[in-house]
């Protein structure tokens, strides 16, 4: 390929516009689509995280009693409905719990740690659950160190402190580093104030909101949530929710007719609204791509076709003076790839600024410089494509031509 | 003149029909991807408090104790909505917060049904000018001393009452007898500026009771509820003398006079307060903002929207500079002619005249396209994410915005073509090669 | 009617300086029909070009119907072109995708013309030429002499009080030569004032007078009518220097 790029060159800096034109468009094409892309993977993987839950088969429902007559307890009236959710056969587990995760709200707290008052500090802030005994089964949570709540360490007397606890892996490695989490103490508050004691770890679960670092740090308490308004939750096989959404309020009105019962929702469809911004953004900047890639390389191409209708004569010329098709080809290409590469790179350049803007204005990560260089790969291939089908048809002009007026 | 130009301008986009198309497809793809963005970006922006924007009131207050939340909340305390309401300045004042409760009606068969209510003060409906179909809020008496009234929504009123005139009838708060005194129409603000809790474009609550009820009905907070103290709370009295923030709290001050004295008492009250040993913070403060400074303050508009916006201009700078070198190499290989036309007396002008009609036109022709981009795209969003109507609509001024911007911009991208064009000289074409 | 006064137009480059034309001098009267010869590079094109203000010149004056346009702005020398000179040129150059009554239209439409009055030049210019019944055709659809007798009818049609004609038949054969030949000499007989660059010396010979430009000026030959115009470059030369013994 000792191609004559000199006269390449020369000619395209006599005919400015032209390619300069074709350059800006290259430069700030590479400069969104690697800024584009680079949100949409960083969205993608933000929605491939796992949240620990059997998702398809786990949901969630409200319950909201209303009945004035104060004489009620709660407390007995949820173990009631729970053990009758759990004697259904569709039921594999059902327990109580206070948010449901990917949810989008709930709660969520900041505690102490430390041996002493002096040493003491704080842990990261960590989504809560409030449940009891069933809550690792129902969710399908693993635990993976330590043990369950045992059911009479379950604290069924509302306002109660909790005492024991069971902490996400992620927690633990944040807060004790490789220190066995098993046995150590959180404060609920200042140091010494309301400790719970750590008895296991779940290898994942993740809390309500999923734009939020901490969702990982999840915790589960020993103590269900108690109140006129609360939740439940139920894991069964995919097939049997449709009936379990008729079943369950028909079952537990019978116990009290005076609740409002609904809101029931998979995991699953938790998810799907959690991330629906998430996957609209991405799919938005992936329509974006896809376009402009599809108007800079039909804008090359129709370039290069008005090009071999100017240069008819020319390129007519050139056969007749004993170049070859693949000739005329490679010089329509090597002119291209003389303005991609000097766009690309001006572009590459662009879009690690656009980049670093981007993280200054918003809360965007850092654009990883492998985007713009995989965005300028790509571009020298589309570049290849656009060029070549028309700079075919190019080389088809009959070295006669020259010899012609036209 | 004119429609000589726009015939020749037809003919020559027919002449070179993939070119053209090529363009109208650049430059609508373009138009619709903005106008697609922009428009979304458009419906959370709006500031649904019109005229009335500048004269409500947001009102805020730094009551945190020192190394806990960095910065002031949007929410109040109870006890802090109680004090605040002893400012006779404001024309108009409430506090307020979402909660809910079971409805029921006097038929035994009637399925008790979920509702959200706000609980407020009777003021709520004149400062946010809330249209009433039937009746009127409650008496301001019930502020203080509570009673069991309520206002409903149309569409409450169509479920309960079939639409009748309900005022003087009776409904069941969790089993509570409460009486309709009046029934507001079709009430829905987008952004929700007056409560963002539960998210700028969630519904309104449908029913509205007196939030002197609240002590004594003790409804639940349904929005959010955000403690910086570790104070026990163990039950609703307790809370309704905690720290904790849950309402939120709004004012109508009408002058910058009335302002500023109002911004002066709330000074004052952070001092008596501080006096009581309260809001430890050396920045406490009290704060009020507008309409619009309470949304920006509260990123009603969520940045993805705002990269979006930005990224699609940026796209569509680039699909006009893919048109401003079709356009150049097109009208290039013209020179020949324009050099005939400029012998034969044509004026710069009228040249320069005759290639902007043929780039408007194209222009023209990209803004339908775009539109129709635009609505192909914001229905689909709307099927496919579920997102609300009221965000997904294509606002009534983009029918006018899109096919503008794309003229205005695409007469931009041709200025540079037509004015290289303009300036042939002729000789050089007439003489044959 | 045209009087031009030592024009001068020189190109520059960066390296060379050309004289197109030096201290040009030329009278021509209503009227007349003038051929212009000469070799090739001699300045014929830019005297024409100068003439139909489609380019501007160094130094002189050029005086048009008694008023001095040697500075006139671009607009105005639009105007001018659009009003009093009519082009005709050895491509033609119609305009290809116009039928033959738009092609004639053109000038009409930059003079403002209203389209009753614009019909009535069309037709009235394209029966001059013959191609009434064809005007609904592509300029494509006609041979050479046709296209040609279209461009006269579109420079006619703005009635402009001279015309320019650069080699009208260069492109033509000799009979179609001779038919558009005709035509200007009945044009001009008409009152239109001709002048026409041809290096046809058969053609030129036809005309009332006959110029001849040499190195960028005029040697008149009106003064040596019968002469033999395919002497020499020296014998223009001497003929030059003898007429003016002062410019040089």
């Amino acid at each position: 390929m000792m191609l004559h790029v000199k006269p390449i060159l020369s000619s395209l800096m006599r005919n400015k516009t032209g390619p300069l034109l074709l350059l800006v468009q290259i430069m700030l094409s590479v400069a969104i689509v690697a800024n584009a892309s680079f949100i949409i993977i960083e969205r993608l993987s933000l929605m491939q995280r796992d949240s620990g839950v059997e998702e398809t088969q786990v949901f969630t429902f409200n319950l909201y009693a209303f009945d004035t007559d104060t004489d009620i307890d709660l407390d007995k009236q949820r173990q009631r409905d729970l053990a009758a959710i759990r004697r259904l056969p569709e039921v594999i587990d059902a327990s109580t719990i206070n948010m449901s995760p990917l949810g989008g709200g709930g709660s969520s707290s900041t505690f102490t740690v430390g041996e002493s008052q002096e040493t003491s500090q704080y842990a990261p802030e960590a989504p809560i659950f409030y449940s009891d005994e069933h809550l690792v089964n129902t969710l399908g949570v693993k635990l993976i160190e330590g043990r369950n709540f045992y059911a009479d360490e379950v604290i069924t007397s509302g306002g109660e402190a909790p005492t024991l606890v069971l902490v996400t892996q992620v927690f633990a490695q944040k807060t004790w580093g490789d220190e066995s989490p098993l046995g150590q103490i959180i404060y609920m508050g200042e140091w010494g104030d309301y400790p719970v004691k750590v008895i296991g770890v779940i290898e994942t679960l993740q809390g309500a909101w999923v734009d939020r670092e901490m969702n990982d740090n999840s915790l589960i308490f020993n103590v269900p949530m108690n109140g006129a308004f609360h939740k439940y939750v139920v894991r069964s096989d995919l097939d049997n929710i449709a009936s379990l959404k008729e079943i369950i309020p028909a079952l537990l009105h019978q116990d009290e007719p005076n609740r409002v019962i609904k809101g029931f929702k998979t995991i699953a469809e938790y998810r799907q609204s959690a991330y629906r911004a998430h996957e609209l953004m991405a799919t938005v900047l992936g329509m974006m791509v896809i376009l402009l890639l599809l108007i800079t390389s039909l804008g090359l191409a129709g370039l290069v076709m008005f090009n071999v209708g100017r240069r008819t004569k020319q390129i007519g010329t050139r056969r007749a003076l004993g170049a070859t098709k693949g000739d005329i080809v490679r010089f329509f290409l090597v002119e291209n790839y003389i303005i991609c590469i000097i766009g690309g790179s001006l572009g590459a350049i662009l879009a690690l600024q656009l980049g670093e803007q981007l993280m200054q204005l918003y809360s965007l990560p850092i654009l990883a410089p492998i985007y713009p260089l995989l965005t300028f790969l790509g571009l020298i291939v589309l570049t290849t494509i656009a060029v070549i089908v028309p700079a075919q048809k190019a080389a088809m002009i009959s070295p006669a031509t020259a010899t012609r007026s036209v | 003149m004119f429609f000589y130009y726009m015939d020749l301008g037809w003919r020559s986009i027919k002449k070179t029909p993939y070119l053209s198309l090529l363009m109208v497809l650049a430059i609508s793809i373009g138009i619709g991807i903005t106008i697609t963005t922009f428009n979304v970006y458009q419906q959370m922006n709006t500031n649904p408090a019109g005229e009335r924007s500048t004269q409500l009131f947001a009102v805020q207050l730094m009551s945190q104790g020192k190394d806990t939340w960095p910065d002031i909340n949007a929410q109040i305390t109870y006890q802090d909505a109680m004090n605040l309401r002893q400012s006779t300045i404001p024309t108009r004042q409430i506090a307020m917060y979402k909660t809910g409760a079971a409805v029921q009606t006097g038929d035994a068969n009637f399925q008790p049904m979920l509702e959200n209510i706000r609980a407020t003060d009777s003021d709520f409906f004149d400062l946010f000018s809330v249209p009433f179909i039937y009746g009127a809020p409650w008496d301001k008496s019930i502020d203080v001393d509570a009673a069991y009234q309520v206002v409903i929504d149309a569409d409450l009123n169509q479920r309960l009452f079939k639409g009748e005139n309900s005022v003087g009838r009776e409904l069941y708060l969790n089993q509570m007898p409460y009486q309709v005194v009046g029934v507001i129409a079709d009430w829905h603000q987008s952004p929700k500026y007056y409560d963002l809790n539960n998210g700028p474009f969630s519904d309104p609550e449908s029913i509205y009771v007196p939030l002197s009820l609240a002590p004594i009905e003790e409804f639940e907070s349904w929005g959010n509820n955000q403690s910086w103290n570790t104070e026990n709370i163990r039950n609703y009295q307790e809370g309704l003398h905690s720290e904790t923030h849950w309402l939120q709290y709004w004012v109508e001050l009408e002058s910058e006079q009335q302002v500023q004295d109002y911004q002066a008492w709330l000074q004052a009250y952070v001092k008596q307060q501080q006096g009581l040993g309260r809001f430890e913070r050396d920045d406490a403060r009290g704060e009020v903002s507008d309409v619009q400074a309470w949304l920006d303050f509260n990123k009603v508009v969520p940045e993805d929207n705002k990269i979006l916006v930005g990224l699609s201009v940026l796209f569509l700078v680039v699909c006009l500079v893919n048109m401003l070198g079709l356009l150049l190499a097109k009208f290039l290989k013209r020179a020949p002619e324009v050099g005939v036309r400029r012998a034969i007396g044509a004026s710069r002008l009228q040249i320069f005249a005759q290639y902007m009609i043929e780039v408007a036109m194209i222009g023209a022709a990209g803004g339908v396209f775009g539109l129709l981009w635009a609505w192909m795209a914001l229905s689909l969003l709307t099927s496919r994410f579920k997102l609300g109507e009221a965000l997904t609509q294509l606002d009534l001024s983009m029918w006018i915005f899109a096919p503008m911007i794309a003229i205005v911009s695409t007469l931009l991208a041709g200025m540079y073509p037509a004015w290289r064009i303009c300036r042939t000289q002729p000789s050089i074409y007439l003489k044959s090669q | 009617m045209l009087a031009m006064k030592n024009v001068s137009k020189i190109f520059k480059t960066d390296l060379v300086e050309t004289h197109a034309l030096r201290d040009f001098n030329l009278e021509v009267n209503e009227g007349e029909f003038v051929a212009v010869t000469g070799p090739s590079g001699s300045g014929k094109t830019t005297f024409l070009n100068i003439a139909g203000l489609l380019e501007g010149f160094t130094q002189g004056d050029y005086f048009l119907d008694g008023v001095n346009i040697s500075n006139v702005s671009d607009n105005k020398s639009a105007a001018i072109r659009n009003e009093k000179i009519g082009f005709i040129f050895q491509g033609f150059n119609l305009i290809s995708d116009l039928n033959l009554a738009e092609n004639v239209e053109v000038p009409l439409r930059y003079r403002g013309f209203n389209a009753k009055e614009r019909q009535r030049r069309v037709i009235e210019a394209l029966e001059q030429v013959g191609l009434a019944a064809r005007m609904k055709h592509l300029p494509s659809q006609l041979s050479g002499g046709q296209q040609q007798r279209v461009a006269i009818a579109r420079a006619l049609a703005g009635k402009p009080r001279f015309l320019l004609a650069d080699e009208p038949t260069g492109n033509l054969d000799s009979l179609m030569a001779r038919q558009v030949m005709a035509l200007l000499e009945n044009i001009n007989q008409a009152g239109t004032t001709i002048i026409m660059v041809t290096h046809d010396g058969d053609l030129a010979r036809r005309a009332q007078r006959n110029i001849q430009i040499v190195d960028g000026q005029v040697c008149d030959f009106s003064l040596y009518q019968g002469q033999d115009l395919s002497a020499t470059k020296e014998a223009h030369q001497q003929v030059n220097i003898a007429n003016k013994p002062v410019a040089v």
